[in-house]
């Protein structure tokens, strides 16, 4: 096989298999959701997702994506909460008819908290995982090629559409679109600009997949892959340990398990 | 007969047979091809002209077995691919035997593979080969087409006429009996369709048979041994291309003359000799 | 005029600062007399218009009618005026009689001609066209010419980029070649397809064409398009003694 196709991961983490990133990164955001306070996802975070980060090399990219992210969550969150939490009674600032409490302020930390794990997982997963690699993963373990073609296509498509439309607002531009007027005139210049799009689209799936047809793609059955990731029986293990934390977290949590946790 | 690269043998010597077909899109009230007789010999190069919605992109539709398969339509008369009847033969057994070649390149690009290599490992890949045999068949159409170099790259950033190269090596590593090419240089430069031209004479050379519609007649005065002239949807011309594209009815007809007839013609007309042009032409 | 040169040669990117779509980094773009600077997209459009070289980047109406309603539309044509601006364009590009059809019914040739169409109906004094000849069949070919022509002789600008060399060389009488997002040649055909200039031509992945070839072999001089060649020859016919000439007739 050329050497080219290779694939070489550029850290241990990386080198995982997609599926145990996939389970790791949802069973710390449901994890992470369950045990709830401030501590236990401050910590859960620190273990899940600055750790694996920093031996991927990403933790940089991390930082500035998940926070990028979660920003606006993050911020509406904080307003509502530290302003208008209900039953709050120490009263930390007044600023006319609405009143900061401290209660308020601690439950908005513990949402942000939990915000901060869900995303902070997410974005560990998107950094270090080429959706094309999972999708070949998934292909080996018995999904149709052509519900994998799909999933792969659907991602690939967006720049792309993303491209024609700019393309598309040029064209019309260039016939008098008013793009820079009132806000009427700006809806009503989106149908010359959404319609090609759409349209365009329409024409295009249709040859697409006379191309696709002309290549066997509609032959039932699995292929032959020429690469996919690896695995092992050390992950499969893990992957099913993992698994099992979240009822396990319930569990604790419904039991009062983890009520010394603040 | 030898077997050209990729290419499977073919039994008996004609490998397409069309008799009395004609095709009706659904939805529409005239048929798009009317009647029409054809059939292509094994090694065989048959150029398609006419004007445009003439019935070209039909004829190589249903050349192909995309219609009335894929598209909807109703077709009668018969297609016969190497003796078989099209209308017997799956989806993916039509794409193992015939190989199909559109206008717009990066429309037939998968989308889905990051390399030429595996974008020509593609068609192969999907008809089930095992992966020793995947391998095998891509790299034989890379150098089949000389395009091995290309082969680590992002096939969404090739030119033109590389990406048309790309498609139509992915159809020879499925190792197709024949190939059908839809005007396959109208949206490439001169360089795309310089890239093109050569490469459909190396496998002309190689005894590949091929069946092109296009409206560049030069282009087809250098490959085909044999021009059809589509109007309407109906075969008005069947004949060795010297004759087709000398005839003085073909612009009439819509189909534009070649440039050295061209030039031929505007000469007779003004009362010139034509030698001196003859021997400047040859 | 026409501007050629290879893909990535910067031509497309060039005619974009013609009306406004993009604005140059240096220098100035002068519109008519006015720096183009001072003016917005939708200002420039009417006194330039420009076809794209995909017509499904653009159609977007229901009708041919609508379709080519839009620009002198947004220009503030209406009523009586507006419908004859459509008329006259649907008629330039023969779909006249098509104007209740869906443009996506239409094949993809007349549907090119239908984008140029909608263009034409702004009366724009500039005209651009990108590949207006690319995938067009005979009679396609010869209604964008003609197109070309009667807007020419009615005063119009016309600045065509293609890459057909048959066309720049016959129908127009300015042509600038690009390489590498730098002008390297500017002058009439005869100028830019004379045997002196085919490495430079070559550099940009040009060739001249057949006419300019065949006059060159035959030691014509520069030829570069079909009428200047059968010229060419019937002056050197002029030199023998009538061998083999035959008297001119009519073309049919």
């Amino acid at each position: 096989m050329p050497a080219f196709l290779e694939r070489s991961p550029p850290s241990r983490w990386h080198a995982l298999n997609p599926l145990t990133k996939l389970i790791f990164a949802t069973v710390t955001a449901m994890v992470g959701l369950i045990i709830g306070g401030l501590v236990g996802p401050l910590i859960l975070v620190a273990v899940a997702v600055v750790l694996p980060a920093s031996v991927a090399g990403v933790l940089g990219r991390l930082v500035r994506t998940s926070v990028l992210v979660s920003l606006p969550i993050a911020i509406s969150t904080l307003l509502i909460n530290v302003f208008f939490f209900p039953g709050g009674q120490e009263v930390l600032l007044r600023l006319g008819p609405v009143v900061a409490t401290r209660e308020g302020v601690g439950f908005a930390l513990e949402i942000l908290a939990r915000i901060l794990t869900i995303s902070g997982a997410i974005t560990l997963f998107y950094l270090t995982t080429r959706p094309s690699e999972l999708v070949l993963d998934l292909e080996r373990r018995g999904v149709s090629p052509r519900v994998a073609f799909v999933a792969n296509a659907s991602v690939q498509t967006v720049p792309a559409m993303l491209e024609r439309a700019s393309n598309i607002v040029a064209a019309q531009r260039a016939r008098g679109l008013d793009t820079e007027g009132s806000l009427v005139r700006r809806i009503r210049g989106l149908l010359p600009v959404v319609a090609p799009v759409v349209l365009g689209s329409i024409v295009e799936v249709e040859e697409r997949t006379l191309a696709l047809e002309a290549r066997g793609f509609t032959r039932p059955g699995r292929r032959a892959l020429l690469w996919f990731p690896g695995d092992s029986a050390g992950q499969r293990a893990a992957r099913w340990l993992l698994v099992s934390a979240v009822p396990a977290a319930a569990l604790a949590a419904a039991y009062g398990l983890l009520a010394w946790l603040p | 007969m030898a077997c050209s690269p990729g290419f499977h043998e073919t039994c008996g010597d004609t490998v397409l047979s069309l008799r009395g077909v004609s095709y009706r899109y659904a939805g529409a009230t005239d048929p798009a091809i009317r009647d029409v007789d054809l059939t292509m010999q094994d090694g065989e190069l048959l150029g398609i002209v006419g004007a445009s919605e003439a019935g070209k992109s039909t004829l190589c539709l249903v050349a192909a077995g995309l219609a009335p398969r894929t598209i909807r339509g109703s077709l009668s008369g018969t297609v016969h691919l190497d003796g078989d009847d099209a209308a017997s033969l799956q989806m993916h057994e039509l794409a193992a035997r015939i190989g199909i070649c559109f206008q717009r390149p990066w429309t037939q690009l998968s989308g889905v593979c990051e390399t030429v290599f595996e974008e020509v490992a593609f068609g192969p890949m999907n008809l089930g080969a095992p992966r020793d045999e995947t391998l095998a068949r891509t790299e034989e159409a890379l150098t089949a087409l000389a395009i091995t170099d290309l082969a680590p790259r992002d096939p969404a950033r090739l030119s033109g006429g590389q990406m048309q190269l790309v498609a139509i090596c992915g159809l020879l590593a499925m190792g197709p009996a024949h190939l059908v090419l839809d005007e396959p240089t109208a949206q490439l430069d001169p360089a795309g369709t310089r890239l093109v031209a050569d490469a459909l004479a190396q496998l002309a050379a190689s005894g590949a048979s091929i069946l092109i519609a296009e409206q560049k007649t030069d282009l087809l005065a250098a490959l085909c041994s044999r021009i059809i002239v589509l109007q309407a949807g109906r075969v008005i011309r069947d004949g060795p291309t010297v004759e087709v594209l000398t005839d003085p009815e073909l612009p009439r007809q819509g189909v534009p003359e070649t440039s050295a007839g061209r030039l031929r013609r505007l000469a007779t007309e003004a009362g010139i000799a034509t030698e001196l042009l003859d021997q400047a032409l040859d | 005029m026409a501007l050629v040169g290879q893909n990535g040669s910067g031509k497309s990117t060039l005619v974009r600062h013609l009306n406004g779509l993009l604005r140059p980094t240096e220098g100035r773009v002068w519109v008519d007399g006015v720096d183009a600077a001072g003016r917005t997209v939708a200002q420039l459009a009417r006194l330039v218009g420009s076809v794209f070289q995909d017509p499904d980047r653009q159609i977007f109406a229901g009708s041919v009618r609508a379709e080519v309603e839009f620009g002198p539309r947004n220009l503030g044509l209406t009523g009586a005026q507006l419908r004859a601006a459509v008329a006259e364009a649907l008629a330039a590009v023969g779909l006249d009689g098509q104007e209740d059809a869906n443009p996506f019914d239409l094949g993809d040739t007349r549907r090119k001609l239908l984008a140029l169409a909608s263009v034409l109906a702004m009366g724009t004094p500039v005209l651009i066209m990108d590949e207006p000849t690319t995938g067009q069949d005979a009679r396609g070919m010869g209604l964008v010419r003609a197109v070309i022509a009667a807007a020419h002789a009615a005063g119009k600008t016309i600045i065509a980029v293609s890459h057909d060399m048959n066309f720049v060389a016959g129908d127009f009488d300015r042509i600038v070649v690009l390489g590498a997002g730098r002008v390297i040649l500017d002058g009439a055909p005869e100028e830019v397809f004379a045997e002196e200039q085919w490495p430079l031509l070559a550099s940009t992945f040009l060739e001249p064409p057949l006419a300019a070839r065949v006059g060159a072999r035959l030691g014509l001089g520069s030829t570069p398009a079909d009428a200047a060649l059968i010229r060419a020859l019937a002056d050197r016919g002029q030199q023998f003694d009538g061998k083999g000439a035959k008297p001119p007739h009519q073309p049919t």
